[in-house]
């Protein structure tokens, strides 16, 4: 099982990543929340603490959004899911 | 894209193996192994600093369908202009530095090569400068001495995070690289490892190669070569940083792009830069150099012109004082025949061009001589030994007798040249000088100043991972209680094959039910990784070490054929391969060991110089000693060379060997091949039938598994025992020719490759079937001895100088008893037994061993009398100054005549002195007293008679307070407890570890109430089969991986010893017992075995009937006690030892160290344990 951060923490952790929905395209995104993907930035892989009970698993896109805004999307390789990080 | 070679888009040009220690996880050849299953056509190692898996890599490159390229990735010196400067002074010593730029080398050819081996010794050559010479500096090296080597070297700017190109390069350096390389030589790396700024990286550095005129290459910077490593690289990062993985997350890769990929997959990782892609092909192309080629090495000698007539007149001076009118009467007689001899032999090496060879082995002696004559004095009666000697079939040499080699007259002794020198060798034969300890200290340096420092290294070894260290460091890496780790780390194995598996498991609770198993984190997700990790690290180098003797001697400069790096110990250097690699590459190894029972065995002549004035020559001593061979039979060899361990000892009964041959082959019996290779069994019962025709009077025919089979075979009557025996096999049986025959060998001998074996399980079958006409069985059958076998065993030189050394160790045992033993204590450790076994072994034989005493005992042990006294060197804890000073004082002013004298004249500290009174050394000077006293007293004594303080130097060491000398008059000693047996143990163990007199077992014996009790004695006389029970002190544990779990246990009781052996299901319910407790009861079967025993109706029962050989001799039965269950003897004990009272006088002698050991508060079973021998502290022989 991968996840991250607490949800009902007390405190509230900046940069929380949040689902979005995903349009994949040819070998990148092609669509985040509806925004089209203007261009690719950076791609990188993070595997890592694999020794806990959760492990990370996240390909990660940083995206130019049609509307010129920096898109920072990961997808969750255990789950499957889509989330949005910070910017 | 350009398709290479087949087709394949990429090759890979940047690859860590774990030579690269700790940044690195695969061995070369499992890169090798993978990258052809991958589809790749070449791969180029490129570990830091180093080109130690080099030849690995290029050996076994061709079988996995590859092509090797060697490099390496070096550090240079930071750029004055860097960003990364500041940080760097930051760094501790001995921290491997984040920050020095780095650079790719590549081979190109023979120069490339040259060159590349000069840079890495540079890089190298400060690395032991400063204080602390163990350890290891960085090593690194400017980008001008970079450029001044380029010639026949590719050179890449460097990894991602260090590249020249990047921040820590910087224009100085760059600019040296660019004038040394030039644009054609000189390329920009580009890498891809997913991580967030590659894309930006890899555009900036691309810009910058288009400005620079350079081309671009894509490399991967591999460190794993499969996905199952992929973890153990993260470990191995926090590790190199001594960090944990919870807080070296910025120093990991973050993700698993280092694991190996397949070329298409890192064509299209590169899908942004073809063209540097497309260059990785192109460069490969260039890459043509073949490390299995001619390095140029040459040993000294070996194209002297005048060798040959040098040797001859040297063999045939020293013939004429051998065998000339000098010699003793036998020698004169035979010098005809030894003249001809030495004209055969000489024909043969002039013939193999061998000549040069023997002269260098002959000036190593020389050199040993005179380092001798300093080492030993000019008068010692060890001068009548050879300083060295050589191991091997050399001994069947005249040419090795004359030169000093040998020390066997080869004439006198019968023995044949056999194939230590025949007309088609291949290759050098093989020579290992064995050295006294002391002797060869001396000697290495020598050799480097005698050959040049440019000429002469010793040979690398790389220790690699075993259960105990991976469990420490990698418990402490994934974060784990420090506690957990060192229990979960002593419980494991320590001798475990490889990353057994379940060990740490079990250890850390969660594979049966070990009873100390408790907290629940245990079973969290980090105890289960701790398992596979120490699973996935074994075998694996840790680090770069030195061999233990093994030097190279070249005529060129070294240093053109492989770096030279310096060594831990002052004025010692090695160079990076270890001795396979130096094998490989056609290297000269000359072995000169160090070999503890050849100190013994000078140390043992020496006193019996020292008692007697007998003067003994061992090379003149009988080989046929009749008494010596009936000792060996009987297995009467405690403390002998070799056959003196349990195993051993077993196997003797069994075989009964009757001349040096017979040992030669005893020696390599107990060994993992032949056991493995199901040689034991078979060799002992062939003999065995050969024995009983040959007093019988009829024919015994060996079955061979196939006619081919016998020339090889036949002194091994068809088994294979000898390690060459499996190339002889090969070659004889399956057709192999020679080169192929070390193919196999190499296969078998290194980290076996299962799919390399199947490769040649194939070969050797259809061989077998093709060459020798043998059937598809025979040919399968033959191959599982040969497989089975896999190299675990003794080539037959190193057996014949052994087992020689055996038998010369038991004739001294057998005729100078108190003086071998005495020998054995002074140079301990070593060999199979602790002191404290040794000498309650010798006790039971009759020979008497006296306590320690001021008065009477020396520092070391000395035969006074024809008894071995014990000497004060013993006292743990002790300094050797202390009690050299306590036995000068002595023989200057005369003996210390109380105890008060001691503690005033002596120069002892507190500690040391009450050490002396408990141990029982001050028992001497009591003896008179009235009322009659005993250690006790002595320490009372001793508590008003030193100073009451003891007084520490500013470093908070304690400094010798010594007491004035006065004649101090002590008031009488009040009435104390008297000293019961038992407290008189735990004073003997606690202070000197042996114990002489009462055997613990002795004192406990008539507590114990256990059904079926017998003695070591009894059971001798017991039934086969009968249930028994037996108590005893455990001197060794082993549990061989040969064994299938079973644990092989030795019982010391007050008559003897008694094997056990403990199946692997009362092995695992009484594990810890097995493994940590010193005294114990084993309740299980008696088993005897013996050859042609026959049972004989005796009175109204079965019994055995002794069997005799046809000389009257009685062979004497295998005994062992097969275990059933293990229990503490405790609880077996009528009445608490606490009756003895008074645990308080060893608590407050030992203060800590009783927890330390675990003991339970109140009982003191465990303080009664000699140190017993442990094969994971690798006891030496």
């Amino acid at each position: 099982m991968c996840s991250y951060g607490s949800e009902t923490g007390v405190s509230r952790a900046l940069n929380t990543p949040h689902p979005v929905r995903v349009r994949w395209g040819e070998g990148l995104p092609a669509e985040v929340d509806g925004e089209p993907v203007q261009a690719l930035r950076e791609s990188w892989l993070v595997e890592d603490r694999w020794w806990e009970a959760q492990p990370l698993r996240r390909r990660y896109w940083e995206l130019t959004g049609e509307r010129g805004r920096n898109l920072v999307v990961f997808h969750d390789l255990c789950t499957g899911r889509w989330y949005a990080q910070g910017a | 894209m350009a398709g290479g070679a087949g087709g394949v888009p990429y090759v890979e040009l940047h690859c860590h193996s774990a030579y690269s220690f700790l940044d690195g996880v695969s061995l070369p050849q499992e890169l090798a192994q993978r990258a052809g299953e991958l589809g790749h056509v070449a791969l180029a190692l490129t570990d830091h600093n180093s080109v130690s898996g080099s030849m690995e890599l290029a050996q076994t490159a061709a079988e996995s369908g590859i092509r090797a390229i060697h490099g390496a990735e070096i550090d240079l010196t930071p750029d004055p202009e860097s960003e990364g400067e500041g940080a760097r002074d930051a760094a501790p010593v001995g921290f491997r530095r984040t920050d020095n730029p780095h650079v790719t080398l590549l081979v190109e050819d023979e120069r490339g090569w040259r060159n590349l081996c000069r840079i890495l010794t540079i890089a190298h050559s400060h690395t032991r400068e400063g204080t602390a010479r163990r350890e290891l500096g960085e090593p690194q090296i400017s980008p001008q001495d970079v450029a001044a080597h380029a010639e026949g070297l590719i050179c890449l700017t460097g990894c991602a995070e260090r590249s020249v190109l990047g921040e820590k390069g910087g224009p100085e350096t760059l600019g040296a690289l660019l004038d040394g390389f030039g644009p054609e030589r000189l390329y920009a790396e580009l890498q891809r490892p997913y991580a967030r700024h590659d894309r930006a990286r890899n555009r900036a550095f691309a810009a910058r190669a288009r400005r620079l005129g350079i081309r671009t290459v894509a490399t991967g910077d591999v460190h794993a070569h499969s996905p199952s490593r992929a973890e153990l690289q993260d470990a191995f990062v926090a590790l190199r940083h001594r960090l944990t993985l919870d807080a070296s997350e910025p120093l990991r890769r973050g993700n698993r792009s280092h694991v190996m990929s397949a070329p298409r997959a890192m064509a299209s990782r590169f899908a942004d830069h073809p063209e540097a892609v497309a260059e990785t092909l192109r460069l490969a192309e260039r890459l043509r150099f073949d490390l299995t080629k001619d390095l140029g090495y040459r040993y000294p000698g070996a194209e002297e012109q005048d060798a040959s007539r040098r040797l001859a007149e040297l063999c045939a001076q020293r013939l004429a004082e051998r065998y000339g009118p000098d010699a003793p009467p036998r020698a004169r007689a035979a010098r005809g025949e030894a003249q001809a001899r030495l004209e055969e032999e000489l024909k043969v090496i002039d013939r193999l061009g061998l000549a040069g060879f023997f002269l260098l082995h002959h000036e190593m002696l020389e050199l040993a001589r005179e380092v001798a004559v300093e080492v030993r004095g000019p008068d010692s009666v060890r001068a009548l030994l050879a300083p060295g000697r050589g191991r091997g079939s050399s001994v069947s040499s005249l040419v090795c007798y004359l030169t000093g080699l040998s020390h066997i007259d080869p004439i006198e002794n019968g023995l044949t040249l056999g194939r230590f020198l025949h007309e088609d060798l291949h290759g050098l034969p093989d020579i290992d000088l064995d050295f006294p300890r002391d002797i060869r200290e001396r000697l290495i340096p020598r050799v480097h100043e005698r050959f040049g420092y440019d000429r002469a290294a010793l040979v690398a070894a790389f220790p690699t991972f075993r259960v105990r260290g991976a469990v420490r460091e990698l418990g402490k890496v994934l974060g784990l209680p420090p506690g957990e780790i060192e229990r979960i780390a002593r419980g494991a194995d320590p001798w475990s094959p490889a990353g057994e598996h379940g060990e740490v498991d079990f250890a850390s609770g969660r594979g049966g039910q070990d009873p100390a198993g408790g907290a629940s984190d245990r079973r969290s997700e980090r105890w289960r990784w701790l398992g596979r990790l120490v699973e996935e690290a074994q075998g694996l180098p840790r680090h770069l070490s030195q061999h233990s003797g093994g030097m190279i001697i070249a005529t060129r400069p070294l240093i053109d054929c492989c770096p030279v790096v310096p060594a831990a110990m002052e004025g010692r250097q090695m160079v990076q391969w270890d001795k396979d690699s130096c094998a490989d590459a056609g290297f000269l190894k000359i072995d000169l060991l160090g070999l503890g029972m050849l100190s013994a065995v000078e140390r043992c002549v020496e006193e019996i110089h020292r008692g007697t004035g007998e003067r003994i020559d061992l090379s003149r001593i009988p080989y046929d000693d009749p008494e010596t061979f009936r000792a060996i039979r009987a297995a009467d060899t405690v403390g002998v060379f070799q056959i003196e361990s349990r195993a051993q000892m077993q196997s003797l009964l069994r075989t009964r060997p009757r001349n040096l041959e017979d040992l030669t082959i005893q020696v390599a019996i107990v060994r993992p091949g032949p056991i493995q290779g199901g040689a034991i069994n078979p060799y002992i019962k062939r003999r065995q039938r050969l024995r009983e025709a040959r007093e019988g009077g009829f024919d015994y025919e060996i079955p061979y598994d196939h006619p081919s089979l016998e020339p090889v075979l036949k002194e091994t009557l068809g088994t294979i025992i000898f390690q060459d025996q499996v190339m002889q096999v090969a070659e004889a049986f399956a057709g192999y020719a020679p080169g192929e025959a070390d193919g196999l060998r190499r296969a078998m001998s290194r980290k076996r490759s299962a799919e390399m074996m199947e490769r040649h399980r194939e070969r050797f079958v259809e061989g077998a079937m093709s060459h020798s006409g043998a059937s598809a069985e025979v040919a399968e059958r033959v191959w599982n001895m040969v497989a089975g076998f896999a190299g675990f065993g003794f080539p037959k030189a190193h057996s014949a100088a052994f087992g020689l050394l055996a038998y010369q160790s038991t004739w001294l045992r057998v005729h100078h008893g108190p003086e071998f033993l005495c020998a054995l204590l002074n140079e301990q450790p070593m060999g199979f037994y602790a002191p404290d076994s040794l000498v309650h072994e010798a006790e039971n034989r009759g020979i008497a061993v006296l306590g320690l005493d001021v008065n009477a005992s020396q520092v070391g042990c000395t035969v006074q009398n024809g008894a071995v006294r014990l000497g004060l060197g013993y006292i743990k804890g002790a300094a050797e100054t202390e009690i050299a000073g306590l036995v000068a004082e002595r023989e200057r002013a005369g003996r210390y005549a109380s105890i008060a004298e001691v503690a005033a004249r002596s120069g002892c500290r507190r500690a040391t002195l009450e050490a002396l009174a408990w141990s029982g050394a001050c028992d001497a000077l009591l003896k008179k007293s009235h009322p009659p006293a005993d250690r006790r007293s002595a320490l009372w004594q001793l508590g008003i008679a030193a100073p009451a303080v003891t007084l520490e130097d500013e470093a908070g060491r304690e400094r010798p307070a010594q007491q004035l000398a006065l004649p101090l008059e002590l008031p009488a000693t009040p009435a104390l407890r008297k000293l019961g047996r038992w407290q008189k143990l735990i004073a003997d163990y606690s202070t000197s570890g042996v114990t002489i007199g009462d055997h613990a077992m002795a004192v406990l014996r008539e507590r114990i109430t256990a059904p079926k009790l017998a003695t070591s004695a009894q059971l001798a006389r017991l039934p086969s089969g009968c249930e028994v029970s037996v108590a005893g002190l455990v001197i060794a544990r082993q549990r061989p991986g040969t064994a299938n779990g079973t644990m092989f246990l030795l019982f010391e009781d007050e008559f003897g010893t008694v094997n056990l052996i403990v199946p692997r299901e009362a092995y695992e319910r009484r594990r810890h017992l097995a493994r940590a407790e010193p005294l114990l009861l084993a309740r299980g079967r008696l088993e005897r075995h013996q050859e042609g025993a026959r049972r004989v109706r005796w009175g109204v029962r079965d019994v055995e009937a002794p069997v005799r050989e046809a000389d009257g001799e009685e062979v004497r039965p295998v005994i062992n006690v097969l275990v059933a269950e293990l229990e503490p003897l405790e609880r077996f004990l009528d009445g608490a030892l606490a009756g003895e009272g008074e645990e308080s006088v060893v608590r407050t002698l030992r203060p800590g160290q009783d927890e330390a050991a675990g003991a339970e508060v109140g009982s003191t079973m465990r303080a009664v344990a000699p140190p017993i021998q442990s094969f994971a502290s690798g006891r030496r022989r």
